[in-house]
């Protein structure tokens, strides 16, 4: 079989390929099934033993789950759909401005999405630190001396910072590209029609852009769902419980608490919903394709 | 547009700044740099922070990251390769297969693979860190459509010329992928260097660690973070990526390109 010409090559093919295979199947596939057959047992310590489904009926119940879901909740409603508005306009404007000094800017706003979220959360929360930020000095001269910068209920806005400046910049030099792709025509014509920069803007060319834009609503989102580096490190200055978010949860349950097989299962669980979010965001947008007759 | 660049050029400058002072320089929350000048000091003070481990965790982060990104992009080059140029039955399905494992997020898979470690003795080595960072599901998928761009009638003229495939692949397709190839392992490299949650559960001995997690650690007696030399650490750890990003900056471009499309 393997002397015909066809499985000459199939044989090469695979020859090739398996390097990648090979270690595919061994630190991406296996684990998830291994996973899944995990997350079917119970455990105390070292012992396991066989409980079918019932961790995940216990993760339906668990409060402490869902609640986890508040932060990725309100990133996915607020950072999310602001951000990408905001990255939008930025890139509107940089197709404003003159070649050079766009260029610039656009160097400038790219720079943060190069720290690794690590060093953005340690510096900022360093920035935002009772201790050493100079924002205290303003706050204390405007009154506001009792109030603390860095406490549990301003770690959100404090998150939604950080996460703006890591990826605004970022976000609007994809939108940027996208734009470029756009023949110029299309606005050009627009404008001989009388519409202004900003009318072609949202009404012609945005639209034109519209894979990208849900490309980026959805790698958001999952990385919304998923969000970890950032609050980890916001942790080590203001106390956050062990479920402050999912990812978290499953880390503190599977390294702090010992509970692996359940951990295991809500990472499943997480990576379904992350699915299925991804999944809706896409019929959504294309559900507006059809309905506006592209 | 100005108040934007503000706000993100700030930590950057409050950064280098507040490396140049010491705790109590920093307790006084000034955005001018420390006077007397603590940056000597503080670099010194890292240096020798627990017998020298910064120089472990710098050597790690590069040792992981430069193996990373070449092998895994070398490993993604030759299966990109395969799927460019041969026919083969199941080809589709294995791509689509490939991709939907890959969208399973990190935390689901890392938790399992602990323990697939942790049974072959894998935890707290490089192997731990090593393999994983070999498999690069976003690089295959780039340099399939990177070799897509090769034309056919190169690999045509090597066939004719009766060249052998391993032939085939290094003296006239590697070539043609290069460009391709050098901006993957800049992005490979990145990743790896910035990659926490990895190491944060496979290993355990400082020495093992990548500056990224090193940089969390670095405590005083009680365990509280020691801020001048967190930061001063931090400085380095995110230099090399500065560097690389100015100096390599075309190689990140063709990327975005490649994605959207």
């Amino acid at each position: 079989m393997i002397r015909t010409r066809r499985g000459r090559s199939v044989f090469k093919a695979y020859l090739f390929l398996a390097p990648f295979l090979v270690l595919f199947a061994f630190v991406v596939v296996y684990p998830i099934i291994f996973g899944v057959r995990l997350s079917l047992y119970g455990q105390r310590g070292a012992r396991m033993w066989y409980v079918g489904l019932s961790n995940y009926r216990t993760i339906l119940g668990d409060p402490r789950f869902w609640e986890a879901f508040k932060i990725p909740l309100f990133l996915l409603l607020v950072q999310v759909p602001l951000m990408i508005f905001l990255a939008i306009l930025i890139a509107f404007v940089y197709e404003r401005m003159p070649r050079g000094r766009a260029a610039f800017y656009r160097f400038i706003h790219y720079l943060p999405y190069t720290i690794p979220a690590i060093v953005a959360g340690i510096v900022w929360s360093y920035i935002f630190s009772d201790s050493m930020s100079p924002l205290r000095p303003l706050l204390d001269l405007l009154g506001f001396a009792g109030v603390r910068i860095l406490n549990r209920e301003h770690v959100p806005l404090v998150l939604l910072v950080i996460i703006f400046w890591e990826f605004t910049g970022y976000t609007a030099f994809v939108v940027f590209s996208a734009l470029l792709a756009v023949p110029r025509e299309y606005a050009e014509q627009a404008q001989i029609d009388g519409a202004t920069f900003w009318q072609t803007a949202f009404f012609i060319k945005l639209p034109l852009v519209r894979g990208v834009i849900t490309m980026l609503f959805i790698f958001n989102a999952i990385g919304a769902l998923q969000v970890f580096n950032e609050p980890w490190m916001l942790g080590e200055l203001v106390v956050l419980p062990p479920n402050y978010t999912p990812a978290m949860y499953i880390y503190n349950s599977a390294f702090a608490y010992g509970r692996f097989t359940y951990a295991t299962a809500m990472g499943l669980v997480l990576a379904c919903i992350t699915f299925l979010i991804s999944l809706y965001v896409l019929r959504m947008a294309s559900r507006q394709l059809l309905a506006r007759g592209w | 547009m100005v108040l934007a660049s503000l706000y993100f050029i700030f930590p950057f400058y409050w950064l280098v700044v507040s490396i140049t002072k010491n705790t109590s320089q920093l307790f006084q929350k000034s955005i001018a740099p420390g006077v007397p000048n603590y940056f000597l000091e503080n670099v010194r003070m890292v240096l020798g922070y627990e017998n020298g481990v910064f120089y472990h965790w710098l050597r790690n982060s590069f040792f992981y990251a430069t193996a990373g990104a070449l092998v895994g992009v070398f490993i993604a080059a030759l299966a990109g390769f395969a799927f460019r140029r041969y026919e083969f039955y199941g080809k589709r399905l294995l791509f689509l297969l490939i991709l939907g494992f890959a969208m399973v997020p990190g935390y689901a898979t890392t938790l399992p693979l602990f323990m697939i470690f942790k049974s072959l003795r894998f935890i707290d080595t490089p192997w731990a860190i090593l393999f994983p960072s070999f498999v690069n599901v976003f690089g295959v998928y780039l340099m399939v459509t990177y070799w897509n761009q090769v034309p056919q009638e190169l690999f045509d003229a090597a066939e004719i010329d009766g060249a052998s495939d391993f032939l085939v692949f290094f003296r006239i397709g590697f070539p043609s992928i290069a460009t391709g190839f050098v901006t993957l392992a800049l992005l490979a490299f990145v990743g790896v260097w910035n990659n926490f949650f990895l190491p944060l559960v496979m290993l355990n001995s400082r020495a093992r660690m990548p500056l990224i997690l090193g940089i969390t650690t670095i405590t005083d007696p009680q365990g509280f973070p020691v801020y001048n030399l967190t930061l001063t650490a931090s400085f380095f750890t995110i230099l090399p990526l500065l560097v690389i990003f100015v100096v390599f900056q075309r190689f990140f471009r063709p990327q975005l390109y490649a994605g959207l499309h």
